[in-house]
């Protein structure tokens, strides 16, 4: 293509730096704000004002900050769950059902102590707190073995089994918590019976301790891929599955493995949304929305482009847009899902970009002889 | 389709000097040939004799650099394999070229010219039920072709040739996938044909036994050119088979003597299935002893793939027991066998014996990451797989820019002397070298043959499996030719005669052989 006297062309890259695909993504989110900013015109409201709004409360805003650190954990959280199989050259679409059964497997430790409904017990927190958590994560780990194990001894395919789990896993949460599920709330209403009050994860800020485990989950991931003879085996698996199994790595322990690592992840997450988020402390009525936005794990998984470290900020961005996105909808009178608007807008335009993660635009001055060679000819 | 009637004896089809080069190799040399209406023209050679690109130039699909090709006696230039169909000429691959999930006779009807418009299914069912008739195929067009055996599916790209009006009808190995009995009935198919319509079926296989059975002539070719035509009536299988593997002197490489040690490897019984479930390999029993190069000839497809995968812990056997310096090693792990010192070089360098994406490092990782060595608190110690990679470049003389590139920037040559130095590095006790020069130029050749020869200096046992039967003899100090997953027999190295060794890989014994 030509403009004026340039020449431009697409090339393809040959090497891609970190900072280089850090800053093709930024560029990415400033145009997908603008391209979004034309909905905000055609409602009438000045994009800029919205956008102030937005990023105040989500960023900046005492409640707001809170409320997008949560979510952020949340899918931090997730976005693990889906780099680890990933890695290995799998999908992982079952985060929505591993933080199900995470969710209810932590509630389950209370009934099986026989606090269900209690609203407050002498055991111990330093017992319990522990106790659930380890629970959320095998429950995870035991819905992603699923996938893991008939991908890996018979090659059924990862990606229908995770998802045919969703939908089990979600009427599986509705048949404990409705009216007269094991967990239902003596209160009736459709959600789970409450977290004692002494069992409240701890909070700094309004923000739990479960921040310090999705991030030291993020950093620990990046150091196993990139050091440990694990991380080797399951890039090389990823890569080259033929090669992989030449080399002695198993073509069963593999697959098994991520989807037990990865199910454990977002079976944590199941223990945060519901009890360690502050005002949240039981499984919700609502509980198949927070489902719905475990899926946000695949899109800020594929912008890292698997990279754990990368997915922090990409979390915490979807976190923060999706706060403010809602908090703006009904402070400016729009109607309604413009988060979810705004995010999606925001996930096509970052995925629409990496294009520029495998080509570069290059351009040429065009010199006044090859000017007048083009037009003869 | 050919406009011009002809009668039986005529010549159909006529190529003149035909001359194809690839970068590096003259695939066909000044090729003459021709075939007449109603013969079985069978052409024979070995691996790499240029069959295949013959047959791709008169089917269209190459264009030729020197040569004319004539039909009924005018000249025609092929632009594609339409123009080809179009003069009648038809063409079965050995790799099927069918959609799965489309039924029988939606393959066969797909691209005729007549069903671009409106499908006119029964009409279609009429015409190649007449021709299964006619030519004693019996297939179910209703069927998915997903649901068909090797044999069946070969049916239906013959069905489909004919179907298209195909006067000449070539086959690409047409036995090779197939099982005995489909075989036989393939065999008298294809004798209707050539009886009952004219239809002209040159034919091409390394099995001499079938050749003679069926043919009418046979072309032999032999690197890149025709060695002879003759009548099948004149042709013995020695004759073919020393036609084709060539008598002339064998340039030796100078086999170090080295004298053998412990017995490392002893393989009892091993049979295996192949990946349709046939038995590939089928009661093999050899041993291999330190400073042993142990060679086994053959031509692709008959076991050998098997042989390595099981020996290599990548394959499950039906019977046997292979031990490593004593131990049993039957049912260890891949792993454990790299751990126990089995060094394997895959045939496969680019899709198995490396990762394209991963770098040097990261692939010379592939034979350490298991070595405590090689570790450091748990985690990979890649500094030191980093001067590791780095010496393997420099001794092997690895042309890159350095160790961080990634394997899919290496050529060929370079690859496998990567492969093979990062196997060799590891000092195994035995190593597995299937096809270790496939497609490399003869420097690299070179260099990969004396390194083989220095490990075997190093007390290493070597299992050299090869389809160029020079190398086979040259470097190995034991012989094994494989034909249809068995050893026609072992010889050792100073008693080995080309001739015969090349005869056991078409599955004949010459007459002094006879065991």
């Amino acid at each position: 293509m030509r403009v004026g006297s340039y020449e431009f062309k697409l090339a393809k890259r040959e090497s891609l730096t970190g900072w280089r695909a850090a800053s093709i993504s930024i560029l990415a989110i400033f145009v997908a704000l603008i391209l979004f900013s034309f909905i905000f015109i055609f409602a009438g409201i000045n994009p800029l004002t919205a956008y102030s709004e937005i990023f105040d409360y989500a960023f900046r805003n005492q409640f707001g900050l809170p409320l997008t650190l949560n979510r952020f954990i949340f899918l931090l959280l997730c976005t693990c769950a889906f780099i680890v199989p990933y890695r290995a050259g799998l999908w992982n679409i079952g985060m929505t059902g591993q933080f199900y059964v995470g969710s209810l497997a932590a509630y389950g430790v209370l009934f099986v102590f026989g606090i269900g409904g209690a609203s407050e017990t002498n055991y111990s927190a330093w017992l319990l707190l522990p106790l659930m958590l380890i629970a959320a994560a095998l429950g995870g780990a035991f819905l992603g073995s699923i996938a893991g194990f008939l991908k890996g001894r018979f090659n059924i395919n990862e990606i229908v089994v995770t998802m045919m789990l969703n939908f089990i896993t979600f009427w599986l949460v509705s048949f404990f918590i409705k009216e007269g599920g094991l967990f239902m709330n003596p209160g009736g209403r459709g959600e789970s019976f409450e977290l004692p009050n002494s069992l409240r994860a701890p909070v700094f800020m309004d923000v739990p301790f479960t921040i310090i485990i999705a991030i030291g989950a993020a950093v620990l991931l990046y150091y196993m891929f990139a050091r440990t003879k694990f991380g080797y085996q399951i890039r090389a698996f990823g890569k080259n599955p033929d090669a992989a199994s030449y080399a002695g790595i198993s073509k069963f322990k593999i697959p098994f493995l991520v989807f037990v690592i990865g199910g454990a992840l977002a079976g944590i997450a199941g223990y945060h949304y519901f009890a360690a988020v502050p005002g949240v402390y039981k499984i919700a009525r609502n509980y198949g929305t927070f489902g719905d936005l475990a899926f946000y794990g695949i899109i800020c998984g594929l912008i890292s482009q698997g990279n754990p470290l990368a997915a922090i900020p990409i979390a915490f961005l979807f976190g923060g847009l999706s706060i403010g996105g809602r908090n703006v909808q009904g402070k400016l009178g729009m109607s309604f899902g413009v988060d979810f608007a705004l995010l999606g807008v925001l996930m096509i335009t970052l995925v629409a970009f990496q294009f520029f993660y495998r080509y570069k635009i290059v351009w040429t001055k065009v010199t006044k002889e090859s000017l007048d060679v083009g037009i003869s000819n | 389709m050919s406009q011009v009637k002809v009668e039986r004896g005529d010549t159909v089809l006529e190529a003149r000097g035909i001359t194809k080069r690839f970068p590096g190799v003259v695939a066909n040399d000044h090729i003459d040939f021709e075939i007449k209406a109603g013969e079985i023209h069978a052409i024979l050679g070995e691996n790499g004799a240029g069959k295949t690109t013959l047959m791709k130039i008169l089917f269209g699909e190459y264009q030729p650099d020197e040569g004319e090709i004539y039909i009924a006696g005018k000249p025609v230039n092929f632009r594609s394999c339409l123009d080809a169909i179009d003069r009648g000429i038809g063409m079965v691959h050995q790799h099927r070229k069918l959609v799965p999930a489309h039924s029988v006779i939606e393959n066969i009807i797909l691209g005729h010219p007549r069903a671009g418009k409106i499908l006119n299914i029964k009409r279609a069912e009429n015409e190649i039920n007449e021709l299964c008739q006619k030519y004693g195929f019996n297939i179910d067009l209703k069927a998915k072709v997903w649901q068909l055996s090797e044999g069946e599916k070969q049916i239906v790209e013959i069905l489909k040739a004919l179907y298209r009006g195909a006067e000449i009808l070539i086959l690409d190995e047409p036995t090779s996938a197939l099982a005995p009995t489909e075989t036989e009935k393939l065999l008298e198919s294809i004798e209707a044909m050539a009886k009952d319509d004219l239809s002209i079926v040159p034919f091409i296989t390394h099995k001499l036994a079938i050749v003679l059975a069926i043919s009418d002539r046979v072309t032999v070719l032999r690197r890149g050119k025709v060695v002879s035509t003759v009548d099948t009536t004149e042709a013995t299988e020695r004759s073919l088979a020393m036609e084709m593997v060539g008598r002339e002197v064998i340039f030796r490489l100078k086999r170090t003597e080295v004298e053998k040690g412990e017995t490392i490897l002893e393989v009892e019984n091993l049979s295996a299935l192949s990946d349709k479930d046939i038995l590939a390999l089928n009661g093999v029993s050899f041993s291999i002893s330190e400073g042993e190069i142990f060679g086994i000839a053959g031509i692709a497809g008959n076991g050998q793939n098997e042989l390595v995968e099981v020996l290599a812990g990548l394959r499950d056997l039906e019977r046997g027991k292979i031990r490593l310096d004593g131990q049993d090693i039957t049912q260890k792990t891949a792993l454990e066998r790299w751990k126990l010192g089995i060094g394997y070089i895959p045939s496969d360098r680019i899709h198995v014996g490396s990762i394209a994406d991963f770098s040097l490092v990261e692939n010379t990782t592939m034979n350490y990451y298991f070595d405590g060595d090689y570790q450091l608190q748990g985690s990979l110690d890649y500094e030191k797989i980093r001067a590791l990679t780095e010496e393997i470049i420099a001794e092997y003389d690895v042309q890159t820019p350095g160790p961080e590139t990634t394997a899919k920037s290496l050529s060929g040559g370079n690859l496998q002397k990567l492969i093979l130095a990062r196997v060799l590095s590891r000092k195994p006790r035995l190593v597995i070298a299937h096809l270790p020069t496939q497609g490399l130029d003869i420097g690299a050749t070179e260099f990969v043959r004396n390194k083989l020869m220095e490990a075997k200096k190093d007390k290493t046992g070597i299992l050299l499996i090869s389809e160029d039967l020079d190398e086979v003899l040259s470097l190995s100090d034991r012989v094994a030719p494989i034909y249809e997953g068995k050893f026609m027999d072992i010889i050792p190295g100073e008693q080995v005669k080309r001739e015969s060794v090349g005869a056991m890989c078409a599955g004949i014994y010459l007459d002094e052989d006879e065991p």
